[in-house]
């Protein structure tokens, strides 16, 4: 089995983050944000985080909030959520919570219970999450309706046996994950499955090495990054999610992630201790 | 035009040319991205007339976008720079125009007599010109699918609100996967839905459902055929598992009703959809999705 290539997965996130003109960069302009979340906790996992300029990125973020509390991905662009959430996150990881007028972000005033409730009304027979209700069941959908549910305290409502089996369906012969029935596997999807499965407790359903051997066989060892399947262009996204499932199957000398709030347990500790 | 030197003028000259071909032939139904080895063969198919040149001029000369039939392709080499010069533009028109719209909204209601003003109808083209460019480029750029909504919302006008699901029809013909060129059609028809409200009480309850169950059957018939050729496609057998349970729901709701035909249907056809099932799963062992399908049934 080949190795983590740590060092050369950091100089390509480095190189990515300072690529502001090739047309990769000018295509996700709008969502740098979350280009930024991706390859700043895959810096972290990896423990190199001080390897980026703190202050630069922190200063970037701010002019991207807007008035009403929301943050776009990009400096001169619309708000959003997916953007916002990106913001807190990567302010999280450099422990820069307090620069955020926290009443101000969360504006947004969310009934738990009707969130709940539609996240319920999206479960299909297969217990699987569609994006609406009757909607297909997704690995994606899951993750996101799982760790909703398990942010609320309301994993109850989840079908365990069921969902995991459908989950541990997802491994193929070559020990990547799909992210639903007769699909090709995805890195993308040792992120989305796997906490999913270690959120209701039934991780233990697939082959972990064989997950893991398929990951790194994802790498460019020569180039740094992750690709979402073996000899395919790597990218910040799939990077991440390759290194972060990585993290989750317990891979020596990572930092440990939380598979609901996808941040560094040890940022997530320090979130709520500090209370 | 190497990436590292990119002649912002020549850029703006390239976007204006998109523009004008966008602005000619406003009925383009499909876009691609052709390398430009592949112009050659596009301009002995197709006569010289449709490719532009650099400069402009019809020839052998570099080309970078050809447009035919309701066709346009544009060249991969001029992607970057044309990404570049459209973003700008659209960002410099909107900020301009949002200036102007709050300085109006700073005013006084009589003296809103600005609003239907030339710079304000200027600024609604440029920021419509280039947010299309824009986002022919980089279909999921939020801002300029924002941008078009508050420029049409504020308008109200029947064709702008048809010319938005002409540019989404545009963009989903290359990238049907793109989440925010379907938002933006579901709002374009709410919107219009909204103002058409008359249209749907025309229309009675009894007839509705009816009309449900006769398209459910028809759709399960349809593509019958397609779904036993492609037998790893998930999201067909998602979508007749859907039908199916949608059937015998709206078959319980019409039990009460003298018009019973529907629900002899509706049985059999469930009953044919189930015998199908199992002549697939033998023929195709191992496949998840008949499995799926059984238990739905």
């Amino acid at each position: 089995m080949g190795e983590l290539a740590v060092d050369k997965h950091v100089k390509y996130i480095v190189s990515v983050e300072k690529r502001k003109d090739s047309f990769e960069s000018v295509v996700m302009d709008h969502l740098r944000m979350n280009g930024a979340y991706w390859g700043l906790t895959t810096l972290d996992i990896l423990g190199k985080l001080h390897a980026v300029d703190a202050d630069e990125v922190i200063s970037w973020i701010m002019k991207c909030q807007h008035e009403s509390g929301g943050f776009a991905g990009n400096i001169g662009h619309d708000p959003h959520m997916l953007y916002t959430l990106s913001a807190v996150q990567v302010l999280a990881l450099f422990n820069k919570l307090d620069v955020l007028d926290i009443d101000k972000v969360a504006s947004y005033k969310i009934n738990v219970e009707k969130a709940v409730n539609y996240i319920v009304s999206c479960k299909n027979l297969d217990g699987g999450f569609g994006c609406t209700p009757g909607g297909e069941s997704h690995a994606g959908q899951i993750f996101c309706c799982v760790g909703a549910l398990a942010i609320t305290g309301s994993l109850h409502h989840v079908d365990k046996d069921l969902l995991g089996w459908w989950l541990c369906e997802r491994q193929v012969k070559s020990g990547g994950l799909n992210g639903r029935p007769e699909k090709l596997p995805d890195v993308c999807y040792s992120w989305w499955v796997l906490s999913s499965l270690i959120m209701i407790d039934r991780v233990h359903w697939i082959d972990k090495d064989k997950l893991v051997k398929f990951i790194l066989d994802c790498q460019d060892v020569e180039n740094g990054g992750i690709s979402d399947r073996p000899d395919d262009a790597v990218d910040v996204f799939h990077t991440y999610f390759g290194v972060a499932g990585l993290s989750l199957l317990e891979y020596p000398g990572l930092k440990a992630i939380d598979p609901a709030y996808a941040l560094p347990v040890d940022v997530i500790n320090r979130i709520f201790f500090s209370k | 035009m190497s990436q590292s030197s990119w002649d912002g003028n020549k850029a703006m000259d390239l976007l204006n040319q998109l523009e004008a071909i966008l602005e000619s032939d406003p009925l383009i139904d499909e876009v691609g991205f052709i390398h430009p080895s592949q112009f050659v063969i596009l301009s002995k198919e197709g006569g010289e007339s449709s490719i532009l040149s650099e400069d402009g001029v019809p020839g052998p000369t570099k080309t970078n976008f050809w447009n035919r039939d309701h066709k346009l392709g544009i060249s991969t080499e001029v992607l970057l720079p044309l990404c570049k010069a459209a973003k700008s533009a659209f960002m410099d028109a909107m900020k301009q125009y949002k200036t102007l719209n709050s300085l109006i909204n700073n005013k006084h209601e009589e003296e809103n007599i600005v609003r239907g003003s030339s710079p304000c109808q200027s600024f609604e083209s440029e920021v419509t010109k280039h947010s299309r460019a824009l986002l022919l480029l980089s279909c999921d750029f939020g801002t300029a699918w924002n941008a078009r909504k508050l420029v049409v919302s504020k308008k109200q006008h029947l064709a702008m609100f048809m010319d938005e699901l002409l540019l989404s029809t545009l963009v989903l013909s290359y990238s049907p996967k793109s989440e925010q060129a379907w938002s933006h059609r579901r709002w374009v028809i709410k919107m219009i839905a909204g103002k058409c409200s008359t249209l749907q009480e025309i229309i009675s309850k009894e007839s509705e459902l009816v009309e449900k169950i006769a398209e459910m059957l028809h759709e399960l018939k349809r593509s019958r055929d397609w779904a036993g050729l492609h037998v790893a496609d998930n999201s067909c057998f998602h979508y007749r598992r859907r039908l199916m349970l949608g059937i015998s729901e709206n078959s319980c709701c019409k039990q009460e009703c003298q018009n019973s035909s529907y629900d002899v249907e509706s049985y059999q056809v469930l009953k044919e959809e189930l015998d199908w099932n199992e002549v697939l799963i033998k023929r195709y062992i191992g496949r998840e999705n008949f499995i799926a399908l059984a238990c739905a049934g």
